[in-house]
């Protein structure tokens, strides 16, 4: 039951909210405070009674907290009987997941404070997107996952479309849209998977149970012979529209374009949340469910997988170098910083996989992090140019000293969390073959990334106070209890790093052993 | 006692951390802002150093080590990255040495920084620039030297950019950390050739493995591996093509010059390569070994025409440090190291000596506008001059002991491999000698002797307050010979010399043992006309700046109008930070404008054109919806005829 309160609980609190009166401001922002520190502590608890030995992936019984009710179970003739059922479990891939978004959604509870318009639709939209999310981290039927990822993108069209910055409409519909189709791509992909699969293979087709179930599909016995996705090259056609569906979510260049803008116009709350945990989606879709499910077709495409990753970290540090609009420049860093994922989980290696698990968890913090920075001179310059400050550290030293820590946290600082997470990646993608080269190109992000971080930093922060600005305030203490939180979890991975990668070790290994394994399996299926 | 010494190494990591911790959060509110506990800190992991040192010292066991090791990362994998500290005769004295110029560094900024907004800062920094270099010196593993290199940049950063109101301070920090981030490239691929070779980092464990020839790749992947992680070096130690920064790093206060950019934080490269010595392969020493005497000899000829006080310090820091990476390119390995050392002391009580004069010239830095300084800052001149002494290379000094066992090193190798075209690292050596001479000659005339030419400033001038002038005579004592060895005319009989022994590669074909003693051989035999000639080259250096600077027998101007484009290309610098503006920076930032048009005006564009399409064709298709029942039934209709009459076609 607990995933279930973890999930519902916002949501509920989100229909409560419907019967109170608008003018009751409190009510809405601590009803939130409310849902996000009840989500908090339900995942502390997950956490404490984490079982770390247990594997998951592709095991029915390696998964915990697991919630399995028959949901609709129809008999469709000779297609078999329709079997979707509300399950819900998790592993070492997800659970790190919810930590994170429980953590940046209660980050972005608070930094909705500063919302002054339509208080009760915000907060009731947030709420219903916190459960969409976190919904989606924790199911594990694939009509449920498709639910709950399909729900995440109402809100999210509402929350960008209404109290976004000026071109809020074109930023909403062009997300709305280009991650509207990503998910067509993954339902097609469902649809096929659901032919394809039966819990009981070789069972007259009428008796045969076709199930939505994510484990069902991973495991190859389950596959119907002679169905669609039998074939191979059916499969690699089927791999690369469900990995275009998640590509938009990461984004992968050159589907990444929805982004700056999404970011751009988007309030600060809702650009940490899209940073911090959304972005996450298509890269957790890789690992639950492509990888486990199609792991020939990983090894076949590795290569250009980690390409499309390099493309990313270079061609996005680059982009974001050729900005002068801060938010744009950090929404460009976040592209650049997804591309490890890619790489890391391309290089089918222990370190690489952690190494993407970690960036996953770690631009989360780091990336919220930065937007909340950004948001805090937008409220105060009411621009974001990055050439139209100058000299600020003089006015406000404690905010640039924070800033200085996200942005050295964002290029990779050894102590902080993006390094551990980079390291890992370049590890992996050394050690291999495949991935040896790109992972030598990879390394010059490092230096681009530096390039402009440190040259936004002098820009904004140093040299003479332009008089303009020698009335801003210094951070609050709001604001400052946001940073510290996320600078905190920040320093601790990166100092510890222990303390995130135990909760993944198991998962990731045996993630990593079903990909190679099942790769050389699979040859000769056709 | 192994337990012991670990824990108080690790204690005197832990001093400054903590010192920069409390200065950051509360050193505004603690009375006078914390600089008693910021440099008591230090003084405190001086005395613990010092005892490591003297435990070493008293043990003077070649092979004595302490090490200390601990799993920080486990993937659940036969392997796992495990971090540790080792201590052995190096690490402790480079300890002791770098705690004892920080503390003096604290103590004097005591008095130099006093008027600062940011003091409290001030001394936080220093104390996360030593942390950081600490661990350099304690890592056994690369990773965490890796960790601690590039958090000694973060430090670094802070510092050179301490007053960053001033553009060119902040355009320096930003230089200093992207220019040394390249070199960190490099040396993070040299990490991982290693790591994806034997997957471990530590060093000893790295080493065994290539005695035992574990290492699968050809031997040229090892030299590239060793060249990669040199990169590193380059970096930090300021190296041809990486020197740009250094000099530019002169913007941060003149403390922090003397801690980081003359004593320490340069010094780290040399640190690592030393740590790192046993895998480099031949042909990669050779490399470095020409790298070091170029960039030896390059600076030197930059130093020449400079007029910044503390900017042809910072040329000489390069061409020292040049000095110590052609020390080990050539097998020099405890001369390099010993250099290391006494160049710490003297070009530190060099640097806080020029920011004495600076400060007693209210912050004039340019030496044209000082002159006969001596009567005005007796200590500071007797203290400037026993450096200079030393740096010059002049027996009796500690910098000829060490400069000398270098250039003979030279000599050594260069017969080793059959002279020829060899001998030209070690006469890049002594030309930078000559060249070093003179420099400083030149200097110490224009800013202690003569007459004042700026009177009014010179007026001004009193010796510096007892904070500032006891470093001075600290590290001037420590520049002597006799710390370092009783024969004033080599090292070899020292104690330093004797407790750091040579090294040989492990790398496997090369067949060390006999070698190393035929280089050493051949080292001895050069010895005495090394020194002759460096005595002698030292000695023309000083005489040339004397006849010109105090005798006037030369015109200078006429010098450099007749000598013009030599004149000009040391007076900027050999033109390397143009040429990298016009090709690194502007390339970059043509780059960086191409992407965004790129992605504005042809990704973006192709996004929106197929959204207005969709829309358009939307548009077209609208116009079925008229909403009147009557056509719906027609369309429907039309659609089922059509339907019946293909069913009836096929």
């Amino acid at each position: 039951m607990i995933l279930s309160g973890l999930i519902f609980i916002p949501m509920i609190i989100a229909l409560l909210m419907i019967v109170v009166p608008k003018e009751k401001t409190a009510v809405f922002r601590w009803g939130a405070i409310l849902a996000s520190v009840i989500q908090l502590a339900l995942v502390a608890i997950l956490v404490q009674n984490y079982d770390l030995t247990k594997a998951g992936i592709n095991e029915a019984a390696g998964y915990q907290f697991v919630e399995n009710y028959s949901w609709i179970k129809v008999s469709a003739g000779s297609y078999g009987i329709l079997d979707i059922s509300y399950t819900l479990g998790i592993d070492g891939l997800s659970l790190p997941m919810l930590i994170l978004t429980a953590f940046v959604g209660l980050i972005g509870v608070i930094s909705s404070f500063s919302i002054e318009k339509y208080i009760k639709g915000y907060f009731i939209s947030y709420l219903i997107l916190l459960s969409a999310m976190t919904g989606v981290f924790a199911a594990l039927d694939f009509f449920l996952f498709y639910l709950f990822w399909e729900m995440m993108l109402i809100p999210m069209y509402f929350l960008i479309g209404i109290w976004g910055g000026p071109r809020r409409e074109y930023a909403a519909i062009k997300f709305f849209l280009y991650t509207f189709i990503g998910s067509l791509l993954m339902l097609l992909v469902i649809i096929g998977l659901y032919f394809s699969y039966v819990t009981n293979p070789g069972a007259a087709p009428e008796d045969m149970i076709h199930s939505f179930n994510m484990i069902t599909m991973m495991n190859q016995g389950n596959l119907v012979a002679g169905s669609l996705l039998s074939v191979e090259h059916w499969r690699h056609v089927a791999f690369i529209l469900m990995f275009l569906g998640f590509a938009v979510k990461i984004p992968m260049f050159p589907f990444h374009t929805w982004l700056p803008d999404a970011h751009v116009e988007a309030p600060t709350p809702i650009s940490v949340i899209l940073a911090g945990v959304l972005l996450k989606m298509g890269t957790y879709g890789l690992v639950r469910v492509l990888w486990p499910i199609f792991p020939e077709s990983v090894l076949y495409f590795a290569w250009l997988i980690a390409l499309f990753g390099v493309i990313n970290i270079l061609y996005g540090a680059l982009t974001a170098m050729g900005q002068t609009d801060l938010k744009k420049l950090i929404a460009y860093s976040s592209i650049s910083h997804m591309g490890f994922v890619l790489l890391g989980l391309a290089s089918l290696t222990t370190e690489g996989t952690m190494g993407a698990m970690v960036q996953m968890f770690s631009h989360g913090i780091i990336s919220a992090m930065l937007f909340l920075v950004v948001g805090v001179i937008y409220d105060r310059a009411h621009h974001r140019d990055i050439d139209g400050f100058g000299g600020l550290a003089k006015q406000m030293p404690v905010y640039a000293g924070i800033t200085l820590f996200a942005f050295f946290a964002s290029l990779g600082l050894p102590g902080l969390s993006g390094f551990v997470a980079e390291a890992l990646v370049f590890m992996g993608g050394f050690s291999q073959p495949v991935t040896q080269n790109l992972t030598i190109i990879a390394t010059l992000g490092m230096l681009i990334t530096a390039i402009y971080y440190l040259w936004t930093y002098q820009k904004v922060f140093t040299g003479e106070l332009n008089p303009k600005y020698t009335g801003l305030t210094e951070i609050n203490s709001r604001e400052l209890t946001m940073m510290t939180a996320l600078g905190v979890s920040i320093l601790l991975v990166g100092i510890y790093p222990s303390s995130l990668t135990d909760l993944m070790t198991v998962s990731v290994n045996h993630l990593n052993d079903l990909v190679k394994s099942a790769g050389t399996v699979m040859v000769g299926l056709n | 006692m192994q337990e012991t010494i670990i824990q108080l190494a690790l204690a005197v990591l832990i001093l400054p951390l903590v010192s920069y911790l409390v200065q950051i959060f509360a050193g505004k509110r603690l009375p006078r802002q914390g600089d008693w506990l910021a440099t008591g800190f230090l003084g405190a992991a001086f005395l613990i150093a010092l005892y490591i040192a003297i435990h070493f010292l008293s043990a003077f066991d070649q092979t004595l080590s302490y090490n200390l090791n601990f799993q920080w990362l486990n993937l659940g994998k036969e392997w796992s990255i495990q971090l540790g500290v080792k201590v052995d005769n190096l690490a402790a004295i480079t300890l002791a040495m770098v705690t004892l110029i920080s503390f003096l560094v604290h103590l004097y900024s005591i008095a130099y920084m006093h008027d600062d907004s940011r003091y409290a800062t001030y001394f936080g920094y220093l104390g996360l620039f030593t942390f950081s270099m600490l661990g350099i010196v304690l890592s056994d593993n690369l990773f965490s030297m890796y960790m601690f290199w590039e958090l000694v940049g973060l430090s670094s950063y802070l510092l050179i950019g301490f007053w960053f109101q001033k553009k060119e301070a902040a355009a320096a920090s930003t230089k200093a950390f992207v220019v040394n981030r390249i070199g960190d490239i490099g040396m993070w691929l040299g990490i991982l050739i290693l790591w994806s070779q034997f997957y471990t980092v530590n060093l000893d464990e790295i080493i065994a493995g290539i005695q035992n020839g574990q290492f699968t790749l050809s031997n040229t992947w090892l030299t590239i591996g060793g060249i990669l992680l040199f990169m590193g070096a380059v970096g930090k130690s300021a190296q041809f093509p990486l020197h740009v920064w250094l000099p530019d790093a002169m913007e941060g206060p003149t403390p922090v010059s003397a801690l980081i950019h003359a004593a320490t934080m340069v010094a780290a490269g040399v640190y690592f390569v030393a740590r790192i010595f046993v895998i480099l392969s031949p042909d990669a020493l050779t490399v470095i070994a020409v790298i070091g005497g170029f960039t030896a000899f390059m600076a030197a000829t930059m130093a020449l025409t400079q007029n910044d006080i503390k900017r042809i310090l910072a040329y000489s820091t390069v061409s020292q440090l040049g000095y110590m990476i052609m020390g080990l390119g050539v097998g020099a390995y405890s001369a390099a190291m010993f250099h290391l050392l006494t160049h710490a002391f003297f070009k530190a009580c060099l640097f806080l000596g020029s920011g004495a004069v600076i400060y007693a010239m209210h912050h004039e830095q340019d030496i044209r506008e000082m002159g006969g300084l001596r009567k005005k800052l007796p200590i500071t001149f007797i203290t400037y001059a026993v450096a200079t002494a030393a740096l010059a290379g002049l027996p009796l000094f500690s910098g000829f002991l060490s400069k000398d066992a270098i250039i003979a090193g030279g000599w050594g190798w260069a017969s080793f491999h059959g002279g020829g075209w060899y001998n030209v690292v070690p006469a890049l050596g002594l030309t930078a000698a000559l060249l070093t001479a003179f420099y400083m000659g030149r200097q110490v005339f224009l800013v202690f002797f003569g007459e004042p030419r700026n009177k009014e400033k010179y007026d001004h001038a009193h010796e510096v307050p007892a904070v500032m002038w006891i470093p001075l005579v600290v590290l001037s004592v420590l520049s002597l010979f006799p710390l370092f060895s009783l024969n004033p005319l080599s090292g070899d009989a020292g104690w330093f010399m004797n407790l750091i022994p040579s090294l040989q590669t492990v790398v496997p074909g090369i067949d060390g043992a006999g070698k190393l003693t035929e280089l050493t051989e051949l080292t001895h035999h050069a010895h005495w006309s090394t020194v002759i000639s460096s005595v002698l080259m030292a000695l023309v250096g000083l005489a040339i700046a004397f006849f010109i600077y105090m005798k006037n027998a030369v015109d200078t101007d006429k010098l450099a109008q007749s000598l013009r484009p030599l004149y000009l290309m040391s007076f900027n610098k050999w033109y390397f930070d143009e040429i990298y503006e016009v090709t690194v920076v502007r390339g970059n930032i043509v780059l960086a404008k191409v992407s965004a048009f790129f992605d504005t005006f042809v990704i973006d564009f192709l996004v929106n054109t197929t959204g207005f399409l969709v829309g358009f064709f939307g548009l077209l298709v609208r116009k079925f919806q008229t909403g009147k029942v009557q056509s719906y039934i027609a369309f429907a209709l039309i659609g089922v005829l059509v339907f019946f009459v293909l069913k009836g076609v096929f």
